[in-house]
């Protein structure tokens, strides 16, 4: 595996690349709070096969540059950001994998350049958060169906979250986040009851390490949680600059999969949008999406070999 | 007379856009009214102007048989102008385009678009970003300039032109707002739309407005009064506004770079216009350049002796153009 800076949208980004230097290339955006190692059983998957698999560091994560005022991590920034390392590497389309964020980016990577993608495989989060009316904001909606103490609306203020975390151990805050399971909103109360007591260890699941987690807590250590948080900070502004992409529909081939404990397959109108028409209305490529039983949010780590022949199957048709 | 056009006003992108249209008139009993659909023409206007700046091309192609529409932008005229300074990139006008374009033809359809100066950089990015909403574009003065990490806006026009180009000082919120209130809209407007000369745009402090300005042939005094009364009621901040945006716009246009417009494209240019003079632009169109961001750049017209404000100039050559070009589709 080689590590790699490559210049993204006048900030450099961090890629790990493994694979021959002739294979197609599959973008692999990881989402928060991970890393490009959220993907590690899958790049060394992907390699195997002959495919050359890349995967950054999103802006404000890990070794990429994070930028430290919050209105540089608009959509906008970030796609920039992946299209200057596919134009750096290739002339041609790639693949790209999404999940959490990095599938809300790459619904969007989609919108704006499609000349560059030739198929996506995205996880956890489908196009229901497509672009809408810019006069609904987003985070207002979400504060007025939750509360304030839903997670993005935690989110918010700059500052709030990171003093938050700060007064919790890294290594905690990984664990309680990477190992949540309940299949509805993360309410995080502001009395921190939520990282649960100092004294109670959190118990790891089979398919994570106590290697994998000290990973984690080494680069979000080193570069804190703001530039991943900034990510939600923009859900308005973002909402206002996509006005151009108002009904505009993904015209990627598409295969989506989602775990059925996750908790974004209960946020409001996720199920509905899923098994309903309009998905496949504004992803007119879409394969039949499917629900992974038993499985929760991070299921790229959780179900790392199911993930890795689901791309391959859908790839290897292109 | 302005009665001869239809306004309207519709909700796009958050915002209530004023819009006139001049379409062939329906005749009939009715049995095929809305059945046979006309094709559409959306017109962009630059600054500091407003639809009106279209009007001799709307009368001609509408008796033509185009339906010819053309809003205020964001900012400007009768339509809304967000308080916000950076609500006003590209990203917001296009979408504002985009929600006019929906309500003219539905979600699904086409349209024919002329730009000029600031609107000939909207229906740029329009075609970049939704190329799928565009059948074809005759674009007029301002060439395509693609994305380019080194270059931000407002920093390369300093070093091109100085501190006192006119891009430069529209940058501090509220400056030449208080300037142009000194010197008084009228003649503000006066100097802009009778400016000839080819070279760059300067405006020191304290530069003085004395001299006489004479009109020229194609701006009566009807025309003068029309902008004057939408300017003196809005204020130079709404248009101002999206030069403050040049450089957020660029940061955010990263991801489209090296994208090509995809778009059959027609450009008029006037060889006195002071941005056919300005650095680059004509070898940017001659060494084939222009023609490799725009692989659909069918035609490059350069008008001899005719500058900024082209279509205005001479309208029916414009119009010509313009019909011609449209035929082919």
């Amino acid at each position: 595996m080689e590590h790699r800076k490559i210049r993204g949208n006048v900030i450099d980004i961090h890629v790990a690349i493994q694979g021959p230097s002739d294979g197609p290339i599959v973008l692999l955006l990881h989402g928060f709070p991970e890393l490009w190692y959220s993907w590690r059983h899958q790049i060394t998957g992907l390699a195997a096969q002959g495919y050359r698999a890349v995967a950054p560091d999103l802006r404000g994560y890990g070794d990429s540059d994070a930028p430290a005022e919050i209105s540089s991590y608009t959509c906008f920034h970030i796609v920039g950001d992946l299209v200057a390392v596919i134009s750096a590497l290739t002339e041609n389309k790639v693949f790209v994998v999404g999940h959490d964020w990095g599938a809300l980016i790459a619904w969007y990577l989609c919108l704006f350049r499609p000349d560059k993608v030739k198929a996506l495989v995205n996880l956890s989060v489908p196009f229901s958060f497509r672009p809408v009316d810019p006069s609904v904001k987003p985070v207002d909606g979400m504060r007025a169906y939750y509360g304030d103490d839903y997670y993005i609306c935690r989110f918010q203020e700059d500052g709030d979250i990171e003093a938050e975390i700060a007064e919790i151990e890294t290594e905690r805050v990984m664990k309680r986040i990477l190992t949540y399971r309940t299949p509805g909103p993360i309410i995080i109360p502001k009395d921190k009851s939520f990282w649960g007591c100092k004294d109670e260890s959190i118990p790891l699941p089979s398919w994570l390490s106590e290697e994998d987690i000290a990973y984690y807590v080494s680069k979000f250590e080193e570069k804190g949680f703001s530039g991943g948080v900034n990510f939600y900070r923009n859900f308005n502004r973002n909402n206002e600059l996509l006005g151009p992409w108002v009904g505009s529909k993904v015209q990627v081939p598409t295969k989506f999969v989602i775990g059925e404990l996750d908790l974004v397959y209960y946020m409001p109108g996720v199920k509905e949008y899923i098994h309903g028409p309009m998905f496949k209305e504004h992803v007119p490529l879409l394969e039949e999406p499917v629900v992974m039983e038993g499985v929760a949010h991070f299921i790229n780590q959780e179900k790392p070999q199911e993930i890795l022949q689901i791309i391959l199957d859908f790839i290897s048709k292109f | 007379m302005d009665l001869t056009f239809d306004h309207s006003f519709v909700k796009v992108n958050g915002i209530k856009m004023h819009v006139a249209e001049k379409s062939p008139s329906v005749v009939g009993n009715g049995a095929f009214d809305g059945v046979i659909s006309r094709p559409v023409i959306l017109f962009l206007h630059g600054f500091p102007e407003l639809w009106y700046t279209w009007r001799h091309q709307m009368l001609a192609l509408s008796s033509l048989g185009y339906r010819t529409i053309a809003p205020d932008l964001r900012g400007y005229g009768d339509t809304d102008a967000p308080e916000s300074v950076d609500a006003y990139t590209s990203l917001h006008i296009v979408g504002d385009l985009i929600g006019l374009i929906d309500a003219v033809v539905g979600d699904r359809e086409k349209v024919f678009v002329v730009g000029h100066d600031w609107g000939a950089i909207i229906a740029w990015h329009l075609c970049l970003l939704r190329p799928d909403r565009v059948k074809a574009l005759v674009n007029m003065s301002v060439v395509f300039d693609p994305w380019n990490p080194k270059r931000k806006p407002i920093s390369t026009f300093k070093s091109f032109y100085g501190d006192d180009y006119y891009i430069c000082r529209f940058q501090e919120y509220g400056e030449i707002e208080a300037e142009f209130a000194k010197v008084g809209t009228e003649r503000v407007l006066l100097e802009l739309l009778t400016y000839r000369n080819p070279g760059p745009i300067l405006l020191p402090k304290g530069k003085r407005y004395e001299d006489p300005v004479s009109l020229p042939s194609w701006l009566t005094d009807y025309d003068v009064k029309y902008y004057v009364s939408k300017y003196e009621k809005n204020g130079f901040t709404g248009p101002v506004n999206y030069y403050r945006n040049m450089d957020r716009t660029w940061e955010l246009m990263g991801s489209l770079s090296n994208a090509q417009v995809k778009v059959p494209v027609k450009f008029i240019i006037g060889d006195q216009d002071l941005t056919y003079h300005m650095p680059g632009t004509k070898k940017y169109i001659e060494n084939g350049r222009f023609k490799s961001h725009v692989p659909l750049l069918d035609e490059v017209v350069v008008i001899e002796g005719v500058g900024h404000f082209l279509h205005e100039e001479r309208p029916d050559e414009i119009s010509k153009h313009i019909h011609d070009y449209f035929l082919t589709f």
